[in-house]
C-alpha cells in the first residue's frame, strides 16, 4: 500500500501500487444536458469492438436513464449501499476548505472502495453482478420519477429523469487494477488508458467484482474479462484512419448530439493535472469547473467528467457528482464568454483538440436568462491538433444562410 | 545403594525409549528433520492404470493419505477453506507417475458461462527441477520455482459460446471461429483456447507470475459421482524443462494440493490448500493382495506402539516408586 493524493477527494488515500503516473491521461467531458439517448455511441462501440460470440451482454459504452436505469442493473445503488453499510453515516464531504489544485471540491471525509475493504479477502469493496443483471442494458429507459400535470420548471423539475452516458473511466487509481491478483490489468504510461492483458487474464473476475462502475466484463467464450480499451489505436494515432494524428474514440466521434469531447491532459508526478489553460478539458474541469467526476467518493479518481443536468434535484446530483454540482450548474447556466466558446468545440473535429485559441468577436445579443442580464458575443474558437495545426474553427453564433424565396417550394418537410 | 540403582536405571530407560522411537521413525519412513508429516508412497503398478479415476488399480492395495486443507492465508485474494480434506493416492507405471485425488463436493460446477459461475478444480504443486531450495508453497520463489498441474472441471467439460448454450441467443458472427474475434485467443492466451485439455501444466516463481508451461504434457481426467470428485493426473517422470517437476524411482519430492469449490466462488487464491507432503516413489511394486504388507506393517506398527506404551507405563511406575522412596 502506498499513499497517493486523490485531488477529487482533496486528500491522501491508500492505493495498492505506486505504479508511477502516466505522462498524459485520457479524459473526456460529457454534457448530460444535450444527450438524447439515441445510443449512436453505444452502437459505434458495439459494432467496432464487441460484436463477437461471448460478447452478447457486453456494452463497453452504454447510456442509461437515471434514476431508475443502470447497466448492470442498479450498479450504483448497490455500490452506494455497500459503502454506506461499511461506513454508516460517514460518507460525507467537508467543503469548508478548498485548494484550487489539490482539493477543488473540498475534502471527502468518508471511505473509498479501497478503504472499506478488509485488505485480506478483498482489496476493494464490490460485487459481481449476476448474468441476469447484464441482460437489460436499457432497463428503465425514459422513465421519469413522476408525471407532472403542471409541466416542468427550473431549477428543479418535479418529475425528472436524465441520461447518463457511461464508458470506462480509465481511472487514475483503477479498482480493477488493484484487485487483479495476476497483474493482468495495467495502466498505459503514454495515455493512462487502462487495459486487461488478454494474454495473462485467467478470468478470476476480481476486476469485475472490484470496478465500482462495473466496466470490466466477463466473456465466457474466452473465459477472460474484457473492458473498454479507450479506442487506443485512435488515441495514439496508429489506426490507419488517423493518419498518425491522435483521434477521439468511436463513441465520441459518433455522437450526433455533440455532447462529448475527449482528449489527453498532462499529469504531474503527484497525479495532479499540470496547468494547461489552453487545453479544453483542463479549462472545463479545472478553470470553469463546469464538469465533474462521476461518483468521486468511490476513490478511483475517474477521468470522465460530466456537465450535470440542470433540472435534476441537487441532492441526487451531489450524491452522483460530489459537492461541485451547484457551482457547475451555475457555470453552465450562465457561462462565461470563454466557457461558451469552449463548449463549441464539442464534436467540431475528429482529431483530438490539444489546445485552443479564442478570437474575440462582436456583441450580437443582449438577453435576460433566469432574471440575469446577459450579453452574447460571437467569439470564434480555433482548435489545434497534436502537431499544433488548426483542425477546427467555430463561432459561438451558429451561422445561418438564407436560401431565398426561390427554394421555398423545395421545403417539403 | 538406592541412589546408585536409581542413577543407572534412568539412563537405561532413556536409551530404550530413544532406540524405540528411532525404530518407529525408521519403520514409518519419517524424517524428523523435515517439517512435513505426511508421506505419499507411489509404488509400481502391475498394469497401466489409465486416466480413469474409477479404475480398479486405485481400489486395491494402493495406500492413500488424507491431506488436511485450510483456507489460503495470502497477502490478498484469500479465502476458501470449504474443502477440509483430500484423499490422495499415487502409483507409477513404466516411468509414468499417476496421482489420484478425491474429495467430497456435492455440487458439480463445470460451467463458467455466467459471470457468477466458477469451476471446481484441483491442482498439484511440485518444486521445479531447477529449484535450489524448498520453494515457497505460495507460488514458488525466484530460486525455487514450482510446477503446477491444474485440472479444471470447466476445461474438461469444454468451452462453449453462449449461442451454443442459450436457445434464444443470437450472435452477429455465429459462424466465425477465427481467433481474431476471440481477443484472448488471438493474444495467445492458452487458457482461452477451447481445445485446451482438462489439465494445464503451469509454472510460477512468485505470486502473480503463474504462466502456462511451454509444453503441455500432463493429462488427467475427473469424475463426479454426485458426492465426490475423483481426478487422476498422469505425466512421464521426466519433465519437459528445468522449470517443471522431475521424478525418479526411489526419489522423494515435495507435493502440495489445492482444491477449488466453484459453488463457493473459489478461484485464484480463494481455495482449500494443503502444506507440502512428501511424495516418495518406491522401486517396489504395490505390496500384494488382501491387505498384504500394508496390513502386516500396520499390525507391526500397532504392536510396536503398544509395546512402547507398555514400556512407558512400566517406567512411569518405576519412576513413581523411586520418587516415593526418595521422599
Amino acid at each position: 500500500m502506498v499513499q497517493v493524493h486523490n485531488w477529487q477527494l482533496g486528500r491522501e488515500m491508500e492505493y495498492r501500487y505506486d505504479a508511477g503516473k502516466p505522462k498524459r491521461q485520457f479524459a473526456a467531458v460529457f454534457n448530460t444536458n444535450r444527450c438524447i439517448a439515441c445510443q449512436t455511441c453505444t452502437m459505434a462501440c458495439k459494432s467496432t469492438w464487441t460484436f463477437s460470440p461471448g460478447q452478447e451482454l457486453m456494452w463497453w459504452n452504454n447510456v442509461e436513464t437515471k434514476p431508475y436505469g443502470g447497466y448492470p442493473k442498479h450498479w450504483d445503488v448497490k455500490i452506494l449501499e455497500l459503502q454506506e453499510k461499511a461506513n454508516p453515516g460517514g460518507q460525507v464531504w467537508n467543503t469548508a476548505a478548498k485548494d484550487a489544485k489539490k482539493s477543488p471540491y473540498g475534502t471527502f471525509e468518508g471511505k473509498t472502495v479501497f478503504e472499506t475493504a478488509d485488505g485480506s479477502q478483498n482489496q476493494v469493496t464490490g460485487y459481481i453482478p449476476a448474468e441476469e443483471e447484464w441482460k437489460a442494458p436499457n432497463f428503465g429507459e425514459d422513465t421519469a420519477t413522476k408525471t407532472s400535470t403542471d409541466g416542468a420548471q427550473l431549477p428543479e423539475h418535479a418529475g425528472w429523469f436524465f441520461y447518463l452516458q457511461r464508458i470506462c473511466n480509465h481511472c487514475s487509481y483503477p479498482a480493477c487494477l488493484a484487485a487483479c491478483p495476476r497483474n493482468a490489468v495495467y495502466k498505459r504510461e503514454d495515455d493512462g488508458i487502462v487495459l486487461i492483458d488478454q494474454e495473462r487474464c485467467r478470468g478470476y473476475r476480481k476486476c469485475v467484482e472490484a470496478c465500482p462502475y462495473k466496466k470490466s466484463m466477463y466473456r465466457p467464450s474466452t473465459r477472460t474479462s474484457e473492458k473498454c480499451i479507450g479506442c487506443f489505436p485512435r488515441v495514439e494515432g496508429t489506426d490507419p484512419l488517423t493518419e498518425g494524428i491522435p483521434m477521439e474514440t468511436r463513441c465520441m466521434t459518433a455522437c450526433i448530439g455533440k455532447i462529448r469531447l475527449q482528449g489527453l491532459v498532462q499529469v504531474d508526478d503527484a497525479g495532479l493535472w499540470i496547468e494547461d489553460p489552453s487545453n479544453p478539458l483542463y479549462y472545463l474541469v479545472h478553470i470553469a469547473k463546469v464538469a465533474l467526476p462521476l461518483y468521486p467518493q468511490f476513490g478511483t479518481q475517474p477521468n470522465v467528467y460530466y456537465i450535470p443536468p440542470r433540472w435534476v434535484p441537487r441532492d441526487y446530483l451531489r450524491q452522483m457528482f460530489g459537492p461541485g454540482v451547484d457551482a457547475a450548474i451555475e457555470a453552465y447556466t450562465n457561462p462565461s464568454r470563454e466557457t461558451l466558446a469552449v463548449l463549441q468545440l464539442f464534436r467540431a473535429a475528429q482529431s483530438i483538440v490539444f489546445s485552443y485559441k479564442i478570437e474575440q468577436g462582436p456583441k450580437v445579443q443582449e438577453l435576460t436568462i433566469a432574471g440575469q442580464k446577459r450579453e452574447l458575443y460571437d467569439d470564434v474558437i480555433i482548435g489545434y491538433d497534436s502537431q499544433g495545426r488548426e483542425i477546427t474553427r467555430v463561432s459561438v453564433e451558429e451561422k445561418t444562410i438564407d436560401r431565398g424565396a426561390q427554394f421555398i417550394s423545395l421545403n417539403t418537410i | 545403594m538406592r541412589f546408585l540403582s536409581f542413577s543407572w536405571r534412568r539412563p537405561l530407560a532413556l536409551i530404550a525409549v530413544v532406540l524405540a522411537a528411532g525404530a518407529l521413525l525408521q519403520f514409518t519412513d519419517t524424517n524428523p528433520a523435515v517439517s512435513q508429516a505426511l508421506t505419499l508412497k507411489a509404488y509400481e503398478a502391475p498394469e497401466d492404470p489409465g486416466l480413469d479415476p474409477a479404475s480398479d488399480v486405485w481400489k486395491g492395495n494402493v495406500s492413500s493419505v488424507r491431506v488436511p486443507l485450510t483456507a489460503q492465508a495470502g497477502i490478498y485474494a484469500a479465502g476458501g477453506g470449504s474443502i477440509p480434506t483430500v484423499r490422495v493416492q499415487a502409483v507409477h507405471y513404466q516411468e509414468r507417475l499417476y496421482i489420484r485425488a478425491e474429495w467430497a463436493d456435492g455440487t458439480l460446477d463445470e460451467a463458467t458461462t455466467r459471470v457468477e459461475d466458477f469451476s471446481d478444480a484441483v491442482a498439484l504443486e511440485f518444486p521445479a527441477k531447477s529449484a535450489s531450495s524448498v520453494p515457497s508453497i505460495c507460488m514458488g520463489q525466484a530460486d525455487a520455482g514450482v510446477n503446477i498441474w491444474h485440472w479444471r472441471a470447466d476445461s474438461q467439460a469444454g468451452l462453449k459460446d453462449p449461442v451454443a448454450i442459450y436457445a434464444g441467443a443470437v450472435s452477429d458472427e455465429p459462424e466465425s471461429k477465427d481467433n481474431l474475434f476471440y481477443t484472448a485467443r488471438e493474444a495467445g492466451n492458452p487458457f482461452a483456447n477451447p481445445d485446451l485439455g482438462a489439465v494445464q501444466n503451469l509454472v510460477s516463481e512468485t505470486f502473480g507470475a503463474l504462466t502456462i508451461a511451454s509444453v503441455q504434457d500432463v493429462t488427467g481426467e475427473g469424475k463426479h459421482d454426485g458426492e465426490n470428485w475423483a481426478v487422476v493426473f498422469v505425466r512421464d517422470y521426466a519433465g519437459a524443462g528445468a522449470d517443471q517437476a522431475n521424478f525418479a524411482a526411489g526419489a522423494k519430492t515435495d507435493m502440495a494440493l489445492a482444491v477449488w469449490n466453484g459453488s463457493e466462488d473459489d478461484r485464484n487464491g480463494r481455495k482449500s490448500l494443503s502444506q507440502f507432503v512428501t511424495l516418495s516413489i518406491s522401486d517396489s511394486v504395490i505390496p500384494g493382495g488382501g491387505g498384504g504388507t500394508n496390513m502386516t506393517a500396520a499390525w507391526f506398527g500397532i504392536a510396536l506402539v503398544l509395546g512402547l506404551a507398555a514400556l512407558g507405563v512400566g517406567l512411569g511406575v518405576v519412576g513413581l516408586r523411586e520418587t516415593g522412596n526418595a521422599r
